[in-house]
């Protein structure tokens, strides 16, 4: 937040969840080496280099593809949105191991460039059973690579997020274009099914989860809620908001979030400055609305970040009736300073 | 046919990232503080740890630079 950048942003959480993908990397390695040793003992060093950090990287990037629809489809899987950058991150740095090796095995022995070498030691380019795979792949890593290169805040703020989030949607091409790596790969080396069965079915859940999601979130979108008088508009009853957390609301095709503490109630837009977040998945913390992406944090009244820092979100009306929560859905300047609705027990 | 469109585009692509090298080379030493003025108060390692972002999407940096 704020005054200069640094060079990672780490907190309490955020370092057990690094532990947990170093411990998952090494975990996996350990076995996927294990197993392929005891079952073929002459497999060289830079194969089973080049097939565990291709089956890793891989493994990973569905784990990152699932964590968005998943944390939309239910609450519980909101922290793992937490890490998606270091898990990203790293699984490009496997996935830069698994292409380094295989240029290093194929391509670097003769006296052509090695990338030259990775377009042009097949020109198989029509047939559909030789296509010359790797250069999917090396595309891919191209993709990979931009994405984890701008990973940083810096990179939000710089490129504008429109820019930034158009780059980190191509994550969708580099995933089409592993799948199409792994299933061309197979048809020519590949003599066991297991590799393209499970990135079928790895393929199969991700479409489900996206579909899932997106569904959940269009009904979201489509719930309208009844006017009042003054255009204020009833969006539900109090008991419906747990305490120091929020529920969303679409009112008037603003994404509103209103949160629940200390017998008060105070609403304040949904997104939040830094990455587009969603505030009202989050919770209050300290006494702040903290973005369950980043941890960015608001004061609930006036939704500006705490001094020093300088972000600021507009702020809504909020009042109670009857034990029913209404919203004046237009909204105030960023950082309006809007009394909270008591809740009177 | 096939090899002049790879010729082309690993040429397009060497000289993209050449120019991303020299780019972020004047990144280290001048352009990050003229960019974003928070990189006075960050530490040098922030910005190593930019460069290879500033090598891929150095393009999109320069009209940044120019305007300021």
């Amino acid at each position: 937040m704020g005054l200069n950048y640094q060079l990672v942003l780490w907190n309490k959480n955020k370092k057990v969840y690094d532990r947990f993908i170093l411990l998952f990397v090494l975990l996996y390695l350990l076995l996927f080496w294990g197993i392929t040793l005891i079952t073929n003992s002459n497999t060289s060093l830079e194969t089973l280099t080049i097939r565990s950090s291709g089956t890793l990287a891989i493994l990973l990037l569905h784990i990152i593809l699932s964590i968005g629809p998943l944390a939309r489809i239910n609450k519980k899987f909101l922290p793992l949105l937490y890490n998606r950058r270091h898990l990203g991150v790293s699984m490009f740095l496997i996935a830069l191991i698994h292409g380094g090796f295989s240029i290093f095995q194929f391509h670097m022995l003769g006296d052509v460039n090695p990338i030259y070498s990775v377009f042009t030691s097949n020109l198989d380019y029509s047939s559909l059973h030789d296509f010359p795979f790797q250069v999917l792949g090396f595309l891919a890593l191209l993709i990979l690579f931009a994405m984890a290169a701008t990973s940083h805040d810096f990179w939000l703020a710089n490129l504008s997020a429109k820019t930034w989030k158009t780059l980190h949607m191509l994550v969708y091409v580099a995933y089409a274009l592993i799948v199409s790596h792994v299933f061309l790969g197979a048809f020519q080396q590949e003599t066991s099914p297991y590799m393209p069965v499970l990135m079928g079915i790895g393929f199969v859940v991700l479409v489900i989860l996206h579909i899932s999601a997106g569904i959940k979130e269009v009904k979201k979108d489509k719930q309208t809620y009844e006017a009042s008088d003054e255009d204020w508009k009833y969006v539900c009853e109090i008991d419906e908001i747990e305490e120091d957390r929020a529920k969303i609301f679409i009112v008037d095709h603003e994404r509103i979030a209103i949160f629940k503490y200390e017998n008060k109630l105070s609403a304040i837009h949904n997104v939040c400055k830094h990455q587009g977040g969603p505030l009202g998945e989050g919770k209050i913390i300290d006494g702040c609305i903290t973005c369950p992406w980043h941890g960015y944090q608001y004061l609930p009244q006036n939704g500006q970040s705490p001094p020093p820092f300088t972000e600021k979100v507009a702020t809504y009306y909020v009042k109670i009736e009857d034990k029913k929560v209404y919203v004046l859905p237009k909204p105030l300047d960023e950082g309006t300073e809007v009394s909270p609705a008591i809740i009177e027990s | 046919m096939v090899i002049t469109i790879i010729s082309f585009f690993l040429k397009v692509l060497a000289v993209y990232f050449g120019m991303g090298v020299l780019f972020g080379i004047y990144f280290l030493f001048i352009g990050a503080t003229k960019i974003d003025p928070l990189m006075k108060n960050s530490k040098w390692i922030v910005r190593l740890l930019l460069f290879p972002g500033v090598v891929a999407t150095w393009i999109c940096l320069l009209p940044k630079l120019y305007k300021k």
